[in-house]
């Protein structure tokens, strides 16, 4: 099986015990270990990259300072992505009611150039990358936790029915049917990426 | 071997529970099937491009950093210790809290309920009526409820109140310091409000008004019509037909 970027749940365990001994360096890890899955979470439900970011940072803190209240740290992993869910709602309403005071609009995605995405791969446009956040954002919330948590996580889906205290049929449901979905929907642009 | 087992390595490719060995394997076949190639590789470009789609353009390791700096810097942000759950077990917290207080509002509204009638406390307002003179026996009952009680000499008077005088019986109420309503007996009167004002509503039976000169409108109403009175004194009867 290939190796997941996230090591087993006995470190996740040790992390947090070491961090509610007083370890910061501790959280640090553990922050490195999900960074991308949050930030991935968060992107999945607010369109700005800076707002995910600010949201992850978030998130941890909240995170941090809640882990004494963290039952079982083997599902790390899915308790923060609950606590990265609620803090995007609270920042959305938090959006929604400052556009409402100034009365502006969120940036038309027309607006938005051909030139490349400052992510880890510089062979998608930024077009294609709105386009695929967008494809996933239509998904349903627990389609899309699942794909963030399979795709960008690297989690298997026995592992994410532990973290999401879930049964792992249903998860594998779940992540065929968004999978299914995503296909049929990114199918131009897989062709298009694929022909270059 | 069929493209229906590498079909379902496929599938545990998606789900990420593939072994090393059944990859190759899977590699090896799609070297010479071309359907489960352009398969394989339609898995491997979408879960690719989602990852990079949503990879973010802080390094995780200076994230992780970052926020221990944070942590390190800001005294403020400490550990809380553990309290009854955590958040999100709010949820369930509320659930709990709302639970004990719909029963204790059942109890109340129950014990309530049961000693309100023993003690009852007309909801309405109350008018500057009061009953004066009273003989025999005359009835009041408060609005809202079906119990009807003795009226005595120099009892409250609410609105929404019925009198009813039985045979042989009157009362009169006191309006003012000199204008009185008198029910005769076999009556029935009730005190309401319209168009906000205090009014009487004579269902049947017969009442004399004596008022105070001058005065201002001041009506009897009655199931056939509305008396208004234009002297100081005068008698209203309802007949049964």
């Amino acid at each position: 099986m290939p190796e997941s970027p996230i090591t087993t749940t006995e470190t996740d365990k040790q992390l947090v015990k070491s961090t509610l001994l007083g370890e910061t360096s501790a959280f640090g890890a553990i922050v490195e270990r999900y960074w991308n899955m949050v930030v991935a979470l968060a992107l999945s439900k607010v369109s700005d990259a800076a707002e995910a970011e600010d949201i992850a940072q978030e998130s941890f803190l909240k995170a941090y300072s809640q882990l004494p209240g963290l039952r079982d740290p083997s599902r790390l992993a899915g308790w923060l992505s609950k606590i990265t869910i609620q803090q995007c709602s609270n920042s959305l309403r938090k959006t929604v009611r400052h556009r409402r005071t100034l009365r502006c609009r969120a940036t038309p995605v027309e607006e938005l150039d051909e030139r490349p995405a400052m992510t880890a791969n510089p062979g998608l446009t930024q077009n294609q990358i709105q386009f695929v956040r967008q494809t996933v954002r239509r998904l349903p919330e627990k389609f899309r936790t699942l794909i963030i948590m399979r795709f960008v996580a690297g989690l298997s889906t026995v592992k994410i029915a532990e973290q999401l205290g879930k049964r792992p049929g249903t998860v594998r449901v779940w992540l065929h049917r968004a999978y299914k979905i995503l296909r049929k929907d990114l199918a131009p642009l897989l062709e298009e990426v694929k022909s270059l | 071997m069929t493209c229906e087992k590498y079909k379902n390595l496929i599938e545990k490719y998606v789900e990420g529970i593939i072994s090393d060995g059944q990859i190759a394997e899977l590699k090896t076949h799609a070297e010479t099937c071309e359907s489960c190639r352009e398969e394989f590789e339609r898995c491997v470009l979408l879960q690719d491009v989602v990852k990079h789609a949503f990879s973010s353009p802080l390094a995780a390791e200076q994230a992780g950093a970052s926020l221990v700096a944070k942590l390190s810097a800001e005294p403020n942000l400490r550990l809380r210790p553990a309290r009854f759950g955590t958040a999100l077990f709010a949820g369930k917290r509320v659930a709990i809290a709302a639970g004990i207080l719909l029963a204790v509002g059942l109890f109340l509204g129950f014990a309530i309920g049961r000693t309100g009638k023993s003690a009852w406390t007309p909801l309405t307002a109350q008018v500057p009526i009061s009953a004066g003179k009273i003989e025999g026996t005359v009835l009041v009952r408060h609005e809202g409820s079906d119990v009807w009680q003795a009226l005595d000499t120099g009892s409250n008077i609410y609105l929404g109140d019925t009198f009813h005088s039985t045979a042989m019986s009157a009362c009169v109420l006191k309006l003012d310091k000199k204008s009185t309503l008198e029910l005769n007996q076999n009556s029935m009167l009730v005190l309401k409000l319209y168009n906000d004002e205090t009014q009487f509503f004579l269902e049947h039976g017969e009442c004399t008004a004596s008022l105070q000169s001058p005065h201002g409108p001041f009506f009897i109403n009655t199931p056939h019509g509305r008396v208004e009175a234009l002297g100081t004194e005068f008698t209203v009867k309802v007949i049964d037909e």
